[in-house]
């Protein structure tokens, strides 16, 4: 096992990982659609914000210059610890409208703790050649960054790639040619259903480096025990709101399940503090209420694992029972054993 | 019957007697895959020597047939032909066993018998290459140029596509471009792996790698050894050297795949007029039905050789050769055989090399059995 613990010191505080930042869609509509959790959950001070969505964001943008903070617009405690990406998902399509130095303006005039490089993702639909591109800009776009930067912010490299040996390559490449704090890894989320593929990237990452290293966007409910198991320090997930659109109530150890073909139920098995004393029928309607329930089941699987470890349990024989109900996870989490033992 | 019960003892016989170390003959003379020796014929070496030596020296292609009787080392010489050329850094040399059913399975044996490793080798080779036209690095070899990788020193998606780009216009093939550079990818070099040997791989795979075509027939098996041998000479390679052993077994084919395996071989030839070379090992008789009926393949084969029965000569030298290695008395020649029993031995085996080589073998421990100081003449007609 590859899980590791440690201690990530930001501008606005320390926070023990490994820990998930929870994605605030602040900015990416009219408003902010995330339920206020950080005074709920005391061991979930972080979030995850999308800088150039914040930045095109005209009203916003304009009050943040004239010297408003972002906590105070999303009602947050001062001591949260953001993580601000570029906004790389955005140029999955398109072009990239910004630069590494403007970037890094935004994230910081947001105050911003970790920053995300500037990166253009990657897929298999793609020909190789264009996806080859995207991987030398990105890290480029790194490099760059790298120079501009000489703030007390942390600075992660976001890399790509679909293949162990680029992304290694990648974090080698960048661990010469720039100074960061740690490396954020991309591009996972279209092949995640590819486990084997997924948990060999992220181990090639995790043996090409000891700084910190997060995974971008895979940070729901199947995954995070993966990536605990494979020692991620951070990720990220927007899983909660999504399921909550989609009334899926996440229940750890089964996924998402469709509340619509519960019937005759009082209450949820939950004992969180919002399933606790909210009827069945009531939490069904309200989309906030599963909003903050399904960011609980997350913390709680974290919590869980945390214990596990903390507690000297055989954490391998933990997730074989976490695994058990589902054959496609099971057969991930095998596949992830037997290429961790190859590599210990 | 004096006894029936075996007697099977791991203790050596001892060939002291004799002033030999062991009996240096073979118990099953299949020829060694590194021969030592070569007891040859002068009018075969020289043949040999000369198609070698003009490909090395001038390039140009030049191919060879070796003609011989079943056991008059038509494979011997191949072997030993290849294993002076093999050591030689600027060549690439493989070995078919046989042609099997068409230019395919040749095209198959023959990347079979480089290996996974030399392949792979050669696409970190050519990688090194673009690194040094396109980066201010100057990896000399495939090693070289994996450590700059791996430290990161030279970014892999930089060389990649610049890589498949300059592959594929020295090799004019695309798809062989592409599988050569997925050789260093874990994922997916044993599929590269597998459509470069024209093993066939499945669609899903082959997508994986961008790859478009099968490489599962006689035309497509050409075109990548040509897109291999241009690979090599874009390298600095002088050429590739491929032995076919067995060509004989062609004739075992169908009219129709006979014809077409000759073609492909010819339209190998046609398209190689530059570093390749081919070498045959071939039963005289099927060759003479070649000659006569397939003229274009003929034709493109400059030269035959015959390997002719072994003389009294050749046989005393061929014993003395494998002798003199295992010699702990000073002694030299053929002694402990005599020039007569040596003689007995050439009329019995027709100058048949691996007869020669077996009946030599066993009469030796016949000799050590019973406990003779000489083979004479009288104790060969005893044993044979
Ligand atoms: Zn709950």
């Amino acid at each position: 096992m590859l899980y590791r613990q440690r201690t990530l010191n930001t501008p606005h505080g320390c926070i023990k990982t490994p820990v998930l930042f929870p994605v605030r869609n602040i900015g990416k509509r009219s408003s902010d659609n995330t339920p206020a959790y950080a005074d709920a959950i005391p061991d979930l001070r972080t979030a995850m914000v999308n800088a150039r969505a914040i930045r095109q964001r005209d009203p916003q943008w304009n009050r943040l210059l004239n010297g408003a903070t972002l906590r105070e617009e999303m009602d947050i405690p001062e001591e949260t610890v953001i993580f601000a990406d570029s906004g790389g998902f955005d140029f999955q399509a398109g072009d990239v409208d910004t630069t590494p130095a403007r970037t890094l303006e935004t994230q910081r005039q947001i105050g911003a703790d970790i920053l995300g490089t500037v990166d253009r993702p990657i897929s298999r639909e793609n020909r190789d050649r264009e996806n080859q591109r995207r991987i030398s800009d990105s890290a480029e776009y790194a490099v760059e960054a790298s120079d501009e930067h000489d703030g007390e912010e942390l600075l992660f490299a976001s890399i790509h790639g679909l293949d162990p040996e680029t992304v290694q390559n990648n974090v080698r490449y960048l661990e010469r040619n720039g100074d960061f704090d740690g490396y954020a890894l991309g591009s996972l989320v279209p092949v995640r259903t590819d486990y084997k593929k997924v948990t060999s990237i992220i181990l090639a990452a995790r043996r090409a480096t000891d700084k910190h290293l997060h995974v971008y966007g895979l940070g729901g409910l199947v995954y995070q025990p993966l990536l605990l198991y494979l020692g991620v320090d951070s990720f990220d997930s927007s899983a909660f709101i999504r399921s909550a659109g989609n009334r899926n109530y996440l229940v750890p150890g089964f996924g998402g399940q469709e509340l619509k073909h519960v019937t005759e139920l009082s209450y949820l098995p939950c004992s969180c503090p919002v399933c606790r004393d909210t009827p069945f029928t009531e939490l069904r309607e309200d989309r906030n209420a599963l909003t903050k329930h399904n960011l609980w089941a997350l913390t709680m699987e974290l919590r869980r694992f945390r214990y596990m470890v903390a507690a000297n349990e055989d954490v391998e024989a933990y997730l074989d029972l976490r695994f058990q109900g589902n054959e496609v996870t099971k057969r991930a989490y095998r596949q992830a054993k037997q290429q961790v033992r190859r590599l210990t | 019957m004096t006894n029936d019960t075996f007697s099977i003892t791991d203790e050596q016989r001892d060939y002291s007697q004799f002033g030999l170390e062991e009996n240096p003959f073979p118990y099953s003379p299949v020829p060694d895959n590194d021969p030592a020796l070569y007891c040859g014929q002068e009018h075969a070496t020289r043949a040999i020597s000369d198609t070698v030596s003009t490909m090395l020296s001038t390039g140009k292609s030049k191919h060879l047939v070796v003609t011989a009787k079943y056991g008059n080392g038509k494979s011997h010489t191949l072997k030993y032909t290849r294993s002076l050329v093999r050591d030689r850094e600027d060549v690439v040399v493989g070995y078919v066993a046989q042609p099997g059913e068409g230019f395919r399975d040749i095209y198959h044996e023959f990347v079979y018998d480089l290996g996974f490793d030399r392949i792979q080798t050669l696409a970190y080779e050519y990688l090194a290459q673009v690194a040094r036209n396109t980066t201010d690095c100057n990896p000399t070899d495939a090693s070289t140029v994996e450590q700059l990788i791996d430290d990161g020193e030279v970014l892999l998606s930089e060389l990649v596509p610049e890589a498949v780009q300059q592959l594929n216009n020295v090799t004019k093939f695309a798809d062989f471009a592409r599988a050569i550079v997925h050789m260093v990818y874990e994922d997916t070099n044993l599929y590269a792996w597998q459509w470069l040997t024209a093993e066939g791989i499945r669609y899903e795979q082959r997508k994986e790698m961008e790859i478009h075509s099968a490489l599962d027939d006689d035309t497509t098996s050409v075109r990548a050894f040509t897109a291999l041998k241009n690979l090599l000479l874009d390298l600095g390679y002088t050429g590739v050297f491929v032995f076919v052993d067995e060509f004989e077994s062609i004739a075992r084919l169908s009219a129709k795949a006979e014809q077409a395996t000759l073609n492909s071989i010819r339209h190998l030839m046609d398209q190689n007029s530059h570093g390749l070379c081919m070498l045959f090992g071939c039963a005289p008789e099927v060759w003479q039905d070649v000659m006569s009926e397939y003229h274009a393949f003929s034709e493109r084969i400059g030269q035959e050789v015959a390997l002719r029965p072994l003389t009294d000569d050749h046989i005393n030298k061929l014993v003395s050769t494998y002798i003199a290695p295992a010699r702990t008395n000073g002694t030299g020649g053929v002694d402990p055989f005599t020039e007569e029993s040596l003689s007995i031995i050439h009329q019995r085996s027709q100058g048949n090399i691996r007869q020669v080589l077996s009946v030599c073998s066993r009469v030796l421990d016949a000799a050590v059995d019973e406990e003779r100081s000489r083979i004479d003449a009288d104790f060969i007609q005893e044993e044979i």
